[in-house]
């Protein structure tokens, strides 16, 4: 009977099974003081995908991540990460996520390594794997060189190399990126594109969070773009083309978050010269 | 902005000289104008340690500058009362004028003096090299003239009533070439440090210097006045010998009797002659030789990218080779997040500039405090020890409880950061018990403040009183711990390097002070009554370390519940 089940599991494809979302937002409000930034955000993420999250300036995408990473916890409504209520286990659902913050905001006395050493005893990896998995992945970005500098001394790039490393350290299931490429390097920058693409093809879900539409439209299985609060647009880039006409996805973005012609703003500004 | 306003209207009277030769006097006004609007807006040099990040901006600071270097000039004033002899006098207030006038450029050098800012914002712009050049001597001659008047103001109107017009006018006549001999002395200064040391380096010593003028200003106000014994400086005369004229000071206090007393002897003319040639020469020398090099080093400072090494022979692959913390880490602390916190506080507060800057300071107060403590005791302080007399008991307990002070005062500023956006890593990793980061941090803080000063005044102690006042010694330090962990437990609602200083949490703070100043007291009254009973000692002895064991175990299991303070965006 086992046996049966087993080969039954076995051979029944893998995607015909209901799979519970991994990341799930439920009506989920945020207010700064009397201002709304979240306005009853509904997500529904299942494992796996890339999901590109868009939208302008002071839209909601920051305080979605910071939720979603437990660096805010004061929000309505309800957040679950493989299958565990945030606000019930955090700590559980931050074991599984992985996160690279937008600003490279370190304690940059440190090096890398003491910094990276820090993080892997806070994520329980033993000491002899997280040495040498810190010395591999501050090797392949090329900072083998300053792995024992001080980070005050880093530019922009290189710290936020480190912050990518601290982010995918301890192998986790969900990956958040918020702006992971600002400030790297042209070669950095393949080499990170080219990492969201592997790590999706190992099962992970990514999160990835950016004002840089070119490499959401390649990057992203599914696009989120999300405006005052809102979500206002949920699909792959094919899907949204078909939606909006077959446009670019920063055409798309313009067309559905801009409050005025961005090409009369630009005229505008060059009558201002007359 | 009235005082900026009335430096500017004053030197740039004579537009049209300024026109005649090249300059651009639209320019020259707007380049002005904007620089002191940005001094107007930095804090005093005076008060640059204790700047905030997200502070009110910061207004009037030119006032605030102008009214620290008065009150700071009426310490000048001592000098003119010190001695019968003019000499002695005028050399003791250049003395301080040079000292003082130094320490305070000092950190104004990269911002103002030498403003690197300008080869990114102004030089790009077609503006030509006079007026560049110009407005850059006129910024400095304002800069320094804001420190320098306010300063000598209270010296010169002691020596108008002492000397009378023509002693304010030699006075008047000195100041300028001690002021450019200063500049000298500081550029000279410079150049020395970044030759033999990295940029990095450079601004620890910076950092070092402010930190060590803060404590000598204050220490200087807290103990010469004690100190002093008017009766024998009275007749005291500096020598006024050829050796003296090595001595900068005496330059300028020579040039002053020569001027004013119309002394003609061989020393006070050299002097004299010394005060118009070395001011002169020494900013020849700084045009000539340092100033070429010096913005070029100076852009190193501003925007390094030589890395510094913390220990390169620490190769990643001997991670086994334990690091000092790391042997005290293991010793001290828990496997997992308390040792991560106990490590990651000590770099940190070996390493930040800006905790070095809050905390180092105010515990040189309390040195100094400490000085005084022992200066006001009387001289036979160590036969008092050593039979423990009443007033040898006091001082003993004194020592022991006064260095809670150091220790509460890096407690009270582990909580901040320039860098608190960092502590991210704290509130998304898994910690389970928030509490244990923050007994690492605790006891990472207690093993590096007060375990020295505890060593060092238990040998003092069984030195001095014997081994018989080990159980005091102990009870002692017990208690000291125990306030330690009670301020830990009650101060900390927040991740270490957490927070800006900008913001206060209401919650605990009344507490926090009573426990902060009042449990000491108490402790050390209770200590007192009993110093002399052995089994009381013993038994109180036993208490306390009953009572550390269980409020570090308080804050060992702090959750995230009792954190009144989020993450701060």
């Amino acid at each position: 009977m086992i046996q049966n089940l087993s080969s039954f599991i076995y051979i029944y494809p893998y995607y015909l099974i209901p799979m519970e979302p991994i990341i799930e937002l439920k009506g989920v409000f945020k207010n700064y003081g009397e201002k709304p930034v979240l306005k009853g955000i509904n997500l529904s993420i299942d494992a796996g995908q890339v999901i590109g999250y868009i939208g302008p300036n002071g839209a909601g995408k920051s305080t979605t991540v910071k939720i979603l990473c437990g660096l805010i916890s004061d929000y309505d409504g309800k957040v679950t990460v493989a299958g565990i209520d945030l606000k019930e286990d955090p700590v559980a659902v931050k074991r599984k996520i992985g996160y690279v913050p937008e600003l490279a905001e370190l304690y940059d006395v440190l090096t890398p390594v003491e910094f990276l050493g820090l993080m892997a005893e806070l994520y329980d990896i033993p000491k002899i794997v997280a040495t040498e998995r810190i010395h591999k992945m501050l090797t392949a970005f090329g900072l083998e060189a300053n792995m024992n500098n001080r980070m005050d001394t880093f530019s922009k790039g290189m710290k936020q190399k480190v912050l990518i490393t601290s982010g995918l350290l301890h192998n986790p299931d969900i990956i958040i990126l918020d702006e992971p490429l600002s400030g790297l390097d042209a070669n950095s920058v393949i080499i990170v594109k080219d990492l969201i693409s592997k790590l999706a093809k190992d099962g992970k879900t990514i999160f990835y969070c950016s004002h840089m539409m070119d490499v959401v439209e390649k990057v992203s299985d599914r696009i989120i773009l999300i405006n005052e609060g809102q979500v206002i647009a949920d699909g792959s880039f094919t899907e949204l083309q078909a939606q909006q006409g077959n446009e670019s996805l920063e055409k798309i973005f313009a067309h559905l978050t801009a409050t005025s012609s961005l090409g009369e703003a630009a005229n505008d500004l060059m009558k201002a010269f007359d | 902005m009235f005082i900026n306003n009335f430096f500017l209207f004053l030197l740039l009277l004579p537009k049209s000289i300024y026109e005649k030769m090249g300059v651009n006097t639209h320019h020259l006004k707007a380049i002005l104008t904007t620089k002191l609007m940005m001094d107007e807006r930095r804090p005093p040099s005076i008060q640059q340690r204790q700047k905030k990040k997200n502070a009110k901006p910061i207004k009037w600071a030119t006032l605030g500058t102008m009214i620290m270097s008065a009150l700071l000039g009426l310490f000048f004033i001592i000098s003119f009362f010190i001695s019968n002899d003019t000499v002695t006098q005028f050399f003791l207030f250049f003395t301080f004028f040079i000292f003082l006038l130094a320490s305070t450029l000092i950190t104004d050098f990269t911002n103002v003096l030498i403003d690197i800012r300008d080869n990114a914002i102004i030089l790009p712009k077609p503006i030509n090299d006079k007026t560049f050049l110009l407005a850059r001597l006129f910024h400095i001659i304002i800069h320094v003239s804001k420190l320098v008047l306010p300063m000598t103001l209270p010296s010169l109107i002691t020596v108008g009533i002492k000397y009378g017009s023509w002693g304010v006018v030699t006075l008047i006549l000195l100041i300028p070439p001690v002021t450019l001999f200063t500049i000298f002395l500081i550029n000279a200064l410079y150049i020395l440090i970044l030759k033999v040391s990295t940029p990095e380096k450079f601004k620890n010593i910076i950092s070092y210097f402010q930190i060590v003028f803060a404590i000598v200003i204050y220490g200087s106000y807290q103990i010469v006045p004690r100190m002093i014994n008017m009766s024998v400086l009275e007749n005291y005369r500096f020598p006024q010998t050829s050796i003296s004229l090595l001595a900068p000071p005496f330059w300028f206090a020579g040039s002053w009797e020569f001027l004013y007393h119309h002394n003609y002897s061989i020393i006070i003319i050299c002097a004299f002659i010394l005060s118009i040639i070395m001011p002169a020469l020494s900013i020849w020398i700084v045009i000539k030789y340092f100033a070429p090099s010096f913005n070029q080093k100076l852009a190193m400072i501003s925007g390094s990218d030589t890395a510094e090494s913390v220990n390169q022979s620490k190769a990643i692959a001997s991670s086994t080779k334990k690091t000092f913390a790391e042997i005290l880490a293991n010793l001290f602390t828990k496997k997992g997040a308390e040792r991560m916190g106990f490590l990651h506080a000590w770099y940190i507060t070996a390493r930040s500039r800006d905790f070095k800057m809050r905390v180092y300071p105010a515990i040189g107060y309390l040195l100094v405090y400490m000085v005084i403590m022992i200066l006001r005791s009387r001289k036979d302080m160590l036969q008092e020890l050593q039979n423990q007399t009443t007033s040898g008991k006091f001082l003993f307990l004194g020592g022991i409880y006064f260095i809670s002070f150091v220790i509460m005062q890096a407690l009270s500023q582990i909580k901040y950061s320039d860098k608190y956006k960092a502590s991210f890593l704290f509130y998304t990793t898994p910690i389970s018990v928030p509490g244990q980061v923050i007994s690492g941090a605790v006891k990472s803080s207690i093993i590096k403040f007060y375990l020295p000063l505890a060593v060092l005044i238990s040998l003092f102690g069984i030195l001095f009183m014997g081994i018989q006042i080990l159980p005091n010694l102990l009870l002692g330090m017990s208690n000291q711990l125990c306030i330690c962990f009670l301020i830990a437990y009650v101060g900390f609602v927040e991740m270490p390097f957490s927070r800006t200083e900008s913001i206060t949490v209401k919650s605990g703070g009344f507490i926090r002070g009573l426990i902060s100043m009042l449990i000491p007291f108490i402790l050390a009254t209770v200590h007192y009554l009993i110093f002399d009973y052995t089994v009381a000692v013993l038994i109180l002895l036993a208490l306390s370390m009953i009572a550390v064991w269980l409020v570090a175990g308080s804050v060992y299991n702090k959750n995230w519940t009792d954190l009144k303070v989020g993450y701060q965006d």
